[in-house]
């Protein structure tokens, strides 16, 4: 792995974020909604409107209003939220921050049941294993979050009552009591992960299994253990960081879903009240920030991938 | 196409998937006829039910029957989500093919603009999209279409690069066919199989994603039975009868499963080698 | 022939293999009897279907779940293999029976290094610590010729060529000194040369070690020159055995004799016309040039220096009407490369001239170009589009050509159809109902359809099987005869370009080193290249002394 790729990749993360910012800038200023009225209400003077279009560049050409927003971002400064006048960068890194725990942990949780599911279905091809665990995908890619999101607050909320419903807690004031709120979110977000990323790990592993390297290192009288571990686990696993890498823009999306129905803190809720309340700057910086979430985890995949495989050349 | 099906139904996949679609297919279109009583009929006294012999799946919380609110609902779900992968899959398959064609400069320019959008998660963007054009039903569609575009886009061009290597089209080169016929003769058949089989999983997306829009408010708008909005509306209500929840949300599954199944049976059935 | 003697190492006694299919149970191996003994070496020929890499798995006890064993034996120095259980087998292997396979770069793990796949059955059977496992295995790579044993130990698969990793293979086969090794086509997949010194390489350590061998190849050729004894099998049954002489002099069985008649033997000349060097050549190919690859994006700004991989470099030959031109080398020679250059698959520098026309590049290339320079592909599979039939693939050309008159189109397609040998009735089933032989009948067919004038054909019997590559050859020359078609032949067997060119140009990492007469082509004046690669190829024994190879 050259620096030429490392600078490539780099590059790339650019590109990806300035083509999105574009794209959003483009999207939200077809909008019909006019700021200044959304800032002052509906009863405003025109004189008062006005004013404050001529001070926040609304009638400025298109072009000039996105180059003026880019200066600012590239300053750090996402402009102020035109529902609460606060700056937007400090609110919606925060929140950020917020969803990438609960993004970290439903990553987390999937990888540590979906690799042993996946593995025990390949290894037990054909058999029940392999039918319960194929049966548990399907459902489980079938399913939008909403539906089990909703029945998880119905049955484990409110029937058995072993969960708090909905609601966030920090961790930082009560870790428990945090944890607690944070299960069922998780748990919702990693099921279709978990269904995904199984069949994958399942799917690799059978193909692996049927190798000519496989196939070999039986022959070499190797103990099962060591040609199921040493050789073919390692093998089906390294596109599967591919794929998870990829699953994290669906992640992002369905924490958007979670958040909204558990009422959580997160960068999801502020996107939904953001959009809902038309306030451009916090669009802008929201879905900026989760394109470059997605982007730097691509990249730090690709990185990974490139630093276990050396088959492959990159320059 | 007799073939076709006879292929499909050889796997568990393929026949279960079949099923599921072909039920849920007639229940879009003979949904008025087949529901029981009018979806849109109030009833304060029967709130609530569970299943009965009048309301086989009970009623919701205003005394609708849940099962022709689900029947009549399947229009808007499934029609919707079939309709916005179709024209997602039109506009993804052009882009793509364009873009293997050209090849060189211009084609790593297209994959790479597209890979960056798609680092805006799907849901996002069908939200912005819906924002920008106003909640209905309608505009649900367009942009759901939009959002899978560009994923279309990259595997048509994949399976488009795979087809192009292969020796048949080198011999069709080489024979001085024109460009023309290479692509529509030579490298079509073998592109669109792989196209069809995405496409079918992709509907099952459709369909959820089109629900999750309906959910947050953004999609459909009372009173449609949409499923999605069914979900959420029921969430109030729960507690006082679960059926309000599960129905819908079991239609959605059944609908998302079916279509999985028969896209996996589909992916065998096309294969000229393993399904003749 | 079944008798047991202590020096019995490995015995396979009235052996009988089932496969249970969907179509039914098929008789994978049929009553076999096998021996080999200690320090011997027990060639085992067939062709694909014929069974042999069965009793490979079956002797290795790796049988799929659908395999039924039906009766016999198998003895390990008169144990018997297939009573034993799973945990007693997988203690064996490796231990005391191994295998060498075909695909080094297949059999061995992409992500492990060398020395770790080598070291593994080391501490596995041997019981050695890490630390003594990876001396040993540097001994022992040494011992198989590898240069910097020390290094290659760390090396990842891809960063060492075809020949150094089968050399791996083969050290890993013989670490833990088994009394057995079954070599299951161990240089199929390697170049000439390179196939050469795995071959004396693999007969030096025999002799030294005195290891019982198993050596399957389709190769009657090769087994002459490596095995005392052969044995022929055929749809699962053994039909001949008997040392090398009285095969190859005194065949009993059809069938073996049929396998010797398909081996190409340099002196049997297929050839018999002679084309005219004093016309004008038909087709002339003069300091062609093809480069691969582009300027990456950012080279600009990082200052790398880049080098364009040169596919061919100024080649100059050309072809006589009605001539056969052999282009013989190894992989990466750039053969294929010329070839692709000349139907327009790959742009080149350089001129040629067809029939008088210059042709300067792909736009220049016309019907009448088309219609007169046709292209046989290597694997019939991939060259025959899936999805259409038979019919359509030949009509094709017909309708390209403007040669299809209404009416007429059905019966010439039965009748090309004819002319390959192949049933009318095929014109109605797509490639996949069709075996390799018949794809490429249908192939040639595809070609010959509008009677062109040049034939180039790239490898196109390297995918088949010896008994059906013969009868493609046979109806090529067929087809010479009748319409005097000039062809390019490309190809990595020398014996059978020595059987059938008129001239032969042998080519080497892109250059052309010489265009000589194929009867010249033994000369001590031919340069060094094609000398050593004549000296690697082994001719059949029984073959007379002037053509043992030098």
């Amino acid at each position: 792995m050259s620096p030429n790729y490392l600078l490539k990749r780099l590059l790339m993360i650019v590109y990806t974020l300035f083509i999105v910012s574009l794209v959003v800038f483009a999207i939200t200023q077809v909008l019909p909604a006019d700021a200044a009225v959304m800032m002052l209400g509906e009863n405003a003077t025109d004189q008062a409107l006005e004013a404050l279009r001529q001070q926040m560049g609304l009638n400025d050409p298109v072009w000039l209003q996105y180059l003026h927003w880019l200066g600012g971002v590239l300053h750090g400064d996402f402009g102020q939220s035109l529902r609460t006048g606060q700056p937007v960068g400090p609110a919606m890194l925060q929140a950020l921050g917020r969803s990438l725990l609960l993004a970290v942990l439903s990553i987390a949780l999937m990888l540590a049941l979906a690799i042993p599911l996946g593995v025990l279905a390949a290894i037990r091809r054909g058999k029940l294993a392999d039918m319960i665990v194929s049966l548990i995908s399907y459902a489980g890619v079938s399913l939008p979050e909403f539906v089990t999101a909703t029945l998880a607050v119905l049955f484990v909320a409110d029937w058995a009552k072993l969960l708090p419903p909905t609601g966030y807690v920090p961790l930082t004031e009560n870790f428990l009591d945090g944890l607690a709120h944070l299960v069922l979110p998780v748990c919702v977000v990693s099921i279709i992960l978990i269904a995904h990323v199984s069949r994958m790990v399942r799917s690799e592993l059978v193909d692996v299994l049927h190798t000519d390297y496989i196939r070999a290192a039986r022959l070499k009288g190797l103990s099962t253990s060591r040609v199921l571990f040493g050789h073919a686990l390692r093998n089906a696993l390294l596109p599967t960081i591919t794929v998870v890498a990829l699953d994290v823009g669906y992640l992002l999306g369905g924490i958007i879903v979670v958040e909204e129905i558990f009422a959580l803190p997160g960068i999801g809720r502020q996107l939904i009240v953001a959009i809902q309340t038309r306030d451009l700057p916090a669009i802008q910086a929201g879905v900026l920030l989760m394109a470059a979430t997605y982007s730097i985890v691509n990249f730090a995949a690709d990185i990974l991938y490139a630093w276990l495989d050396k088959r492959i050349q990159y320059d | 196409m007799i073939e076709l099906l006879k292929r499909l139904l050889r796997t568990p996949q393929g026949a279960v998937g079949l099923i599921l679609v072909v039920i849920v297919f007639i229940v879009v279109v003979f949904g008025p006829w087949l529901a029981p009583r009018d979806p849109e009929a109030m009833s304060i006294l029967a709130r609530y039910k569970g299943p009965s012999a009048n309301f086989l799946l009970g009623t919701d919380q205003y005394g609708r029957d849940i099962l022709s609110r689900l029947l009549i609902g399947a229009r808007s779900t499934v029609t919707m989500a079939v309709f916005a992968t179709l024209a997602g899959t039109f506009a993804g398959a052009f882009i793509g093919t364009v873009s293997a064609f050209l090849g060189g400069r211009a084609d790593e320019f297209i994959m790479r603009t597209i890979d960056a959008i798609m680092a805006i998660p799907n849901l996002l963007f069908a939200l912005l999209i819906v924002n920008l054009l106003g909640s209905s039903s309608i505009n649900a569609l367009v942009a759901v279409a939009v959002a899978f575009a560009p994923g279309m886009a990259r595997i048509t061009r994949s399976v488009a690069l795979a087809v192009r290597k292969q020796d048949y089209v080198s011999a069709a080169i080489a024979r001085g066919e024109s460009s023309r016929y290479i692509i529509l003769r030579e490298m079509l058949p073998n592109v669109v199989a792989p196209i069809v089989v995405e496409a079918t999983i992709r509907v099952s997306f459709a369909v959820m994603l089109f629900a999750t829009l309906s959910f947050l408010g953004l999609g459909a708008q009372p009173p449609a039975t949409e499923w999605g909005l069914m979900v959420s509306e029921a969430r109030q209500y729960m507690h006082l009868s679960a059926g309000i929840l599960i129905w819908p949300s079991l239609a959605i599954a059944i609908v998302a499963i079916g279509f999985n199944l028969l896209g996996d049976g589909l992916r065998d059935a096309l294969n000229p080698r393993t399904g003749g | 022939m079944t008798e047991t003697t202590n020096n019995t190492v490995l015995q396979v006694r009235n052996y009988s293999l089932d496969y249970l299919t969907a179509g039914g149970v098929f008789h994978a191996l049929k009553n076999i009897d096998l021996q080999v003994g200690a320090g011997e070496i027990l060639g085992l020929v067939g062709e694909s279907g014929s069974g042999k890499t069965s009793m490979a798995w079956s002797i290795m006890r790796y049988l799929p779940s659908n395999a039924r064993e039906a009766g016999g034996d198998i003895r390990l120095r008169g144990e018997d293999l297939t009573a034993k259980s799973p945990a007693e087998v997988n203690r064996i292997r490796g231990k005391r029976i191994s295998m060498v396979f075909q695909d080094p770069g297949t059999s061995l793990n992409p992500t492990l290094s060398l020395g770790t796949q080598l070291t593994e059955t080391l501490r596995r059977h041997r019981g050695l610590t890490a630390r003594q496992a990876w001396s040993e295995g540097e001994a022992m790579l040494d011992r198989v010729g590898l240069k910097n044993p020390a290094e290659m130990m760390k090396r990842m698969p891809h960063e060492a060529s075809g020949g150094e990793k089968q050399r791996v293979v083969i050290a890993t086969a013989f670490a833990c000194n088994p009394e057995c090794i079954i070599f299951d086509e161990p240089t199929t997949a390697l170049d000439v040369i390179t196939s050469r010194q795995i071959l004396d390489l693999f007969l030096d350590l025999q002799a030294e070690t005195g290891v019982a061998s198993l050596y399957i190849s389709h190769d009657l050729a090769l087994l002459s020159r490596t095995a005392k004894r052969v044995a022929v099998i055929r749809h699962g049954e053994i039909v001949e055995e008997g040392t090398v002489d009285d095969i190859f002099n005194a065949p009993q069985h059809d069938y073996t004799r049929q396998l010797i008649a398909a081996a190409p033997r340099p002196s049997d000349r297929r050839t018999q016309t002679r084309p005219s060097y004093r016309d004008q050549p038909l087709m002339k190919v003069e300091n062609v040039s093809v480069h691969y690859g582009r300027k990456p994006f950012l080279s600009a700004l990082t200052g790398r220096s880049f080098e364009r991989f040169a596919g061919n470099r100024a080649v100059s030959l050309s072809v006589q009407p009605g001539e056969i031109l052999g282009i013989v080398g190894e992989s990466g020679s750039g053969k294929s490369t010329l070839a692709k250059a000349m139907t327009g698959l790959n742009p080149f520098e350089g001129q040629m001239t067809f029939a008088g026309r210059t042709i300067a590049g792909l736009a220049d290339m016309d019907r009448a170009y088309r219609k007169n320079v046709q292209m046989i592909f290597q694997h019939p599979d991939a060259s025959l589009n899936p999805r259409q039939k038979i019919r359509e693939i030949l009509a094709r050309p017909l309708k390209l050509y403007g040669e299809d008159e209404n009416g007429t189109m059905a019966q010439r397609i039965g009748d090309m159809l004819e002319q390959v040998r192949l049933p009318r009735t095929h014109a109605d089933r797509y490639p996949h109902q069709l075996s390799g032989g018949e794809k490429q009948r249908v192939a040639i067919a595809r070609a010959f359809a509008s009677r062109p004038k040049l034939v180039i054909c790239d490898e196109i019997t390297s995918a088949l099987d010896v008994s059906v590559q013969a009868s493609i050859i046979e109806l090529l020359l067929e087809l010479h005869r009748e319409h005097s078609t000039a062809f390019l032949f490309i190809t990595h067997d020398l014996n059978l370009i020595r059987q059938i060119a008129h001239r032969i140009a042998v080519m080497y990492r892109g250059d052309l080193l010489e265009v000589v007469p194929a009867e010249d082509i033994t000369s001590p004046e031919r340069a060094d290249y094609t000398r050593r690669l004549l000296a690697a190829v082994p001719t059949p024994a029984g073959a007379a002394p002037t053509e043992r190879d030098f």
